[in-house]
């Protein structure tokens, strides 16, 4: 029994410090957006907005915040759209190349970042895509896309082979199946993806380096070069504010899904 | 008796089917009337199932036509052949409720709204689920499910209706009692039924004609009762109901009799002509056999096992000429009371043997 308990106790500390190790370097950019320094540091004299106003003021950083948001729905947008396509193709086909072109649509991921920025930059000098706001939303979406055909595949793979049999047999062509039939079943697969979609491209910055010159400046850009040029604590009240907004999606969706 | 009582509606001429070396249909003739209940019936592989997806349109035939009312349809897509039908495990939308499943077919058609909502109510009336409408498929039994299933299949007043197994998810006695509902449908709507099923009670009790498949290949076609008291193979009389087999010699015939020679014991055998050659082997069901008391009946054995299944008592005996002959007696009305170990005699009419052609 006491034996038990000790190694209770020795587990419980353990899951804290894992825990805290997580969590703390990411809280730690609340106190500093709060900092009455006009540099990064934790708060003296007292805790000030300043560094929250500057982020909701200052034109640059709500430029920025914009054309991320911009990039972010248009790449979820099409990437949806896409991946759904391809997706409900191979379910449909579900032979051979359909599995190998499954395969070869997910290798992406395989990928390391930095050599796919650099095969983008190269093509995209040759489509003159540079420092473009299409360049960059088709290179997201390209990103993008496996993991929005990857919710969708879960999805379709709960749904009998005999429905859009059914569909077929009570009249319906096979554009009208699709829409009517399979896209329904593959909705929640698609919302899933969506929103996927939507934070890949949002806090996307290797390919957005290689791909901008000053035209398009996205938030992540900004921020990774306030750290560079300067030491401003705006960039830990935009990371605030971020977290926060991410927390509350979170809550809102987990909680929509129990009701 | 193999062809349709009324006029072909639909007609399948040489079907052929190949997966890899696999024939799945080889070379299927056949012509279902109007109006007609046909069921094909055969065990898992036998091609019943290819060959209701080829005439839903989903197969693809390698060789051979389907023609509707004089009109080749082999290469339309399976939308436009304007067939309903039923599939196993009822393939309901999941995301459209009772109503909206019904009105699926009508709203691709193009109805007009008031007609779609008056023929559904029909349509739910038909098949006794007034007042399901609003429900999704998830919230019905798997009963409900059929008859939704059902009603959606038969409300744009499909010619003929496919059904591919739509009873075999359902418990024993529901499925009894379905089986009277599409009886009853089929009676009341004049609509030609094409029923695939691998359970023989089914195809007995519902079918106007019963076509028994065996590896892609027609073995008989038949009314339930011509196929089930004259089986012609021994593949059609072994899956149809329960066959005793004896391979007999032929020693005469006369009078529409043939005197046959089994097992070191001599008995009748009912036909119009006997086999050529002497030789020959007939099915014999275990119900027309009759128990007696020893020294009762024309031939002696014991009860080596008995099984009691409430109106009937399976009875296996050891014959020493025979082996062992299956026996299925009443249980309200026997000989004998049916014991394992117990020496009993045993016998049956000359009309209870049939030649088959197999032998």
């Amino acid at each position: 029994m006491q034996k038990a308990s000790f190694f209770r106790i020795a587990m419980r500390t353990g899951a804290w410090m894992v825990l805290a190790f997580l969590l703390l370097p990411m809280l730690v950019v609340v106190p500093v957006s709060l900092t009455d320094h006009s540099y990064i540091s934790l708060p003296g004299q007292g805790l000030s907005l300043a560094h929250y106003v500057n982020y909701f003021t200052n034109p640059r950083w709500l430029e920025a915040t914009w054309q991320s948001v911009v990039i972010g729905v248009a790449v979820s947008a099409l990437a949806t759209l896409l991946g759904t396509a391809f997706a409900v193709g191979c379910w449909f086909l579900s032979d051979f190349w359909a599995t190998v072109a499954r395969w070869v649509l997910i290798t992406p991921l395989l990928v390391p970042p930095v050599v796919q920025a650099l095969g983008f930059y190269r093509f995209w000098v040759q489509l003159g895509l540079i420092d473009t706001l299409g360049g960059v939303i088709l290179a997201h979406t390209l990103l993008a896309l496996p993991y929005v055909t990857i919710s969708v595949f879960a999805a379709l793979a709960n749904l009998d082979r005999r429905i859009p049999q059914a569909a077929r047999s009570l009249g319906a062509s096979v554009w009208t199946t699709v829409i009517s039939v399979v896209v329904p079943a593959a909705r929640p697969g698609m919302l899933a993806g969506a929103l996927f979609a939507f934070i890949v491209s949002f806090d996307e910055i290797v390919a957005v380096l290689f791909l901008t010159v000053r035209n398009v400046q996205t938030l992540p850009k900004m921020i990774w070069q306030g750290i560079q040029d300067n030491i401003d604590p705006t960039i830990a009240a935009v990371a605030t504010v971020l977290t926060l907004l991410t927390a509350s999606i979170m809550v809102v969706v987990s909680l929509r899904r129990r009701n | 008796m193999t062809a349709p009582s009324s006029p072909s509606v639909l007609s399948i001429r040489k079907a052929v089917k190949r997966y890899g070396t696999v024939q799945a249909l080889g070379g299927i003739e056949l012509d279902i009337g109007e109006g007609e209940f046909l069921t094909l019936l055969g065990p898992s592989g036998s091609g019943k199932t290819t060959l209701l997806t080829a005439i839903a349109g989903f197969t693809g035939l390698d060789e051979g036509r389907l023609v509707l009312r004089g009109k080749d349809i082999t290469d339309l897509p399976p939308d436009r052949r304007d067939f309903g039908m039923v599939f196993q495990g009822y393939a309901l939308f999941p995301t459209m409720n009772v109503r909206n499943n019904i009105a699926f077919p009508l709203k691709v058609r193009k109805w007009k709204p008031a007609d779609i909502q008056a023929r559904v109510e029909e349509c739910l009336a038909l098949v006794q689920m007034e007042g399901f409408a609003d429900r999704m498929p998830s919230q019905l039994s798997g009963g409900q499910q059929q008859r939704v299933a059902l009603a959606r299949a038969l409300s744009f007043r499909p010619s003929v209706l496919l059904l591919d197994e739509p009873l075999s998810a359902l418990d024993k006695k529901l499925r009894a009692d379905l089986q009277w509902e599409l009886k009853d449908l089929h009676r009341k709507l004049g609509v030609t039924f094409i029923y695939v099923t691998h359970d023989q009670d089914e195809a007995l009790s519902m079918s106007d004609r019963i076509v028994i498949l065996k590896d892609g290949l027609v073995q008989q076609i038949g009314e339930p009762g011509a196929l089930y008291n004259a089986p012609r193979t021994t593949f059609v009389a072994d899956f149809l109901g329960k066959s005793n087999f004896l391979d007999v010699e032929v020693e005469g015939f006369a009078g529409g009799r043939a005197r046959c020679r089994a097992g070191g014991e001599s008995f009748e055998v009912a036909t119009e002509a006997p086999p050529a050659g002497g030789r020959g082997r007939v099915a014999l069901r275990p119900e027309r056999i009759r128990l007696a008391p020893p020294k009762g009946a024309a031939f002696e054995g014991a009860i080596r096992q008995t099984s009691y299944l409430g109106e009937r008592c399976h009875v296996i005996l050891d014959h020493p000429g025979f082996g062992q002959i299956l026996v299925s007696c009443p249980t309200w009305k026997s000989g004998v009371v049916p014991e394992d170990g117990l020496p009993v005699s045993f016998d049956w009419d000359a009309d209870a043997c049939v030649f088959l052609e197999d032998a």
